[in-house]
């Protein structure tokens, strides 16, 4: 087991630094590069200094090397449009993007897995075709246009509820007014995620209905409750929760539209402002700790199935 | 038997047939592949027929509601919403094309190699394409664009980057499954390259599920693209695509909110047609879901 973790480990910090080099190289060496910097009234001197200030003279390995010592110790570098530590941006930034993000990650696990168990049960039947069609729904609708469209209808027309923030200015504290914030922005990225997490529940709750163990335990005359309870469902929730790496991802990739549809300030939102701006350092920081995020989810979803299922760690 | 059936043989052409009829019992599969057939058609070729420019604005016309003139209305340079929605849906569906086209070649390539060489190459490649899928693709592509600029081509090289790696997973395990089968030793006693192999022999056995993913990927190229324009980071105007007109009808949400709903409603539709096809295709073409 030791070796194992040790082994994803490896992997995980081998992973982690391609994509520090990746991302890295990618916008050093494109033409437009960091260097980008100037505009028509720059002058020589002042191009100089302002390139020496962010180290731009060096050579780009050598630049990468300090970066990626920065880097290890936190330091992301400073952000060229304001000024400010990177770190200390993604610090303000990632609270309103868990906030939002888990929210809707747990609608999309609760309706998700509610839905695949009916469609699976359901199988072929009308129900099974209803929520296939939801989740093919859920998977075409530009989740941006469906923001709008929840404005139009929610804020606009009816006045509901607010059509962008993440709580009204002005006010303190107001866990109500958060909420009522919320509700759009988080019903909509779940949408969008719950195709995946039915599409897996389906999958797994039929697999594990046809399985010797499931015929068993009606054979011995248990419950219908205690067999989808105990016997289905606590195996089939094993596939769901290994894609937590992919949600995770598909979430990221969903809260820069969403972030930028309801004015809600996360790093979704901070990942738009610095890519219209070519704030180099905020893009690299914001990509370097979304694919820490990942590979760390990635590396604790492999830890927990190794230690439910010991055939994993002789693979 | 010697060597494996390959396109063009009897047995091939039977087994195409077969798939076709099969195809045939799929009435939302081929309810999607006309309406995709319809609107290639209508977004290559209408432009020519629509008598409004999709780029000339009219200050004297602005935001008006559709009539027998403007079918869609007007949006809020005058311009005609329907001549723009046909223009960019040929931007929206030759980026989705195309995109998928490079994703599609770059995952086959580079998934191929490493399942058939197996070894150091494939320890290697296989960790790029872990580096891949751990960057969430959406800031893959930022990240992109923000170096390289957003001129067509890059966008659609930068939207086929976003998917190659999903596709190189797969030929991986394809490519790695089928390397030590029977018809992959004989082809190579009878002398057949490395090259030969992969291309005439694992390549075909490969493409059902290829063709399945590369359908799916259609769709998420389109939402991708639509999404960077959306973001002012795609496609940039006066050219028109899906997603950039409703950037632009954003700022329009309370004086005129249906200019923001065709666009979304022709991206909806479009993906969805694609996804339906891609979900038919599987049910025919991979036994195994």
């Amino acid at each position: 087991m030791i070796e194992y973790i040790a082994r994803r480990l490896v992997q995980g910090a081998v992973v982690l630094f391609l994509v520090s080099l990746l991302t890295f190289f990618l916008i050093n060496l494109a033409p437009g590069g960091p260097s980008s910097l100037i505009d028509f009234t720059t002058t020589t001197a002042e191009l100089e200094a302002r390139l020496k200030r962010f180290g731009l003279d060096r050579p780009v390995h050598e630049r990468y090397v300090t970066w990626l010592t920065g880097a290890l110790r936190g330091d992301l570098g400073t952000s060229i449009n304001q000024g400010l530590p990177v770190s200390r941006l993604l610090a303000q930034r990632i609270q309103p993007t868990l906030v939002l993000g888990l929210t809707s990650l747990a609608l999309a696990a609760v309706f998700g897995v509610a839905l695949g168990l009916i469609a699976a049960l359901q199988r072929d039947r009308w129900p099974d075709h209803l929520v296939s069609t939801i989740s093919t729904l859920g998977m075409s609708v530009p989740n941006f246009w469906l923001g709008i469209v929840v404005i139009i209808v929610f804020a606009v027309n009816l006045g509901w509820l607010p059509a962008t923030g993440s709580a009204s200015i002005g006010r303190g504290f107001d866990l109500g007014d958060r909420v009522r914030h919320l509700v759009l922005p988080a019903s909509v990225l779940a949408f969008s995620l719950m195709p995946n997490i039915v599409r897996v529940t389906r999958a797994a709750v039929l697999e594990m209905l046809a399985s010797d163990f499931v015929r068993t335990a009606r054979a011995k005359g248990l419950r219908e409750f205690t067999v989808m309870v105990k016997h289905t469902m606590r195996n089939a929730l094993v596939p769901v929760v290994a894609m937590l790496g992919l949600i995770a991802t598909v979430l990221f990739s969903g809260s820069v539209v969403i972030e930028s549809v309801f004015g809600w300030a996360g790093i979704g939102r901070l990942a738009i402002e610095a890519a219209n701006g070519r704030d180099y350092p905020v893009i690299l920081g914001v990509t370097l700790l979304a694919g820490a995020i990942v590979v760390l989810l990635n590396l604790i979803v492999d830890l927990l199935y190794a230690v439910i299922d010991p055939r994993i760690r002789h693979d | 038997m010697i060597d494996a059936p390959s396109i063009g043989t009897p047995t091939a052409t039977k087994r195409r047939s077969r798939l076709l009829r099969k195809l045939l019992r799929q009435p939302l599969g081929i309810a999607a592949l006309t309406l995709l057939l319809v609107l290639i058609v209508a977004v290559t070729f209408g432009p020519q027929f629509v008598p409004h420019s999709p780029t000339r604005a009219n200050a004297l016309n602005i935001l008006q509601p559709p009539s027998a003139v403007h079918w869609l209305g007007t949006d809020e340079l005058g311009r005609d919403v329907f001549a723009r929605i046909l223009a960019g849906g040929r931007v929206s569906m030759a980026v989705g094309l195309f995109s998928m086209l490079v994703g599609l070649t770059l995952g086959l390539t580079i998934g191929g190699l490493a399942g058939y060489f197996g070894g150091r190459v494939e320890a290697l490649l296989m960790r790029l394409v872990d580096a891949f899928m751990a960057i969430p693709t959406f800031f893959l592509i930022l990240v992109i664009v923000t170096s390289f600029g957003n001129h067509p081509i890059t966008i659609i090289v930068t939207v086929g980057i976003g998917f190659w790696a999903q596709m190189a997973r797969v030929a991986h395990a394809e490519f790695k499954r089928f390397r030590r089968h029977e018809f992959v030793e004989a082809s190579k006693a009878l002398g057949g390259t490395h090259a030969r192999v992969m291309v005439r022999h694992i390549l075909p056995q490969v493409m059902p599920q290829a063709t399945v993913l590369a359908t799916l990927g259609v769709g998420w190229a389109i939402l991708t693209e639509a999404a960077l324009s959306y973001l002012g980071l795609g496609i940039q105007p006066p050219l028109a695509s899906w997603g950039n007109m409703l950037q632009n009808a954003q700022g329009y949400l309370w004086r005129a909110p249906v200019l923001a709903v065709w666009p979304g409603l022709f991206i909806a539709v479009t993906v969805l047609a694609f996804n339906l096809l891609g979900n038919s295709l599987r049910d025919v073409l991979d036994p195994r879901s």
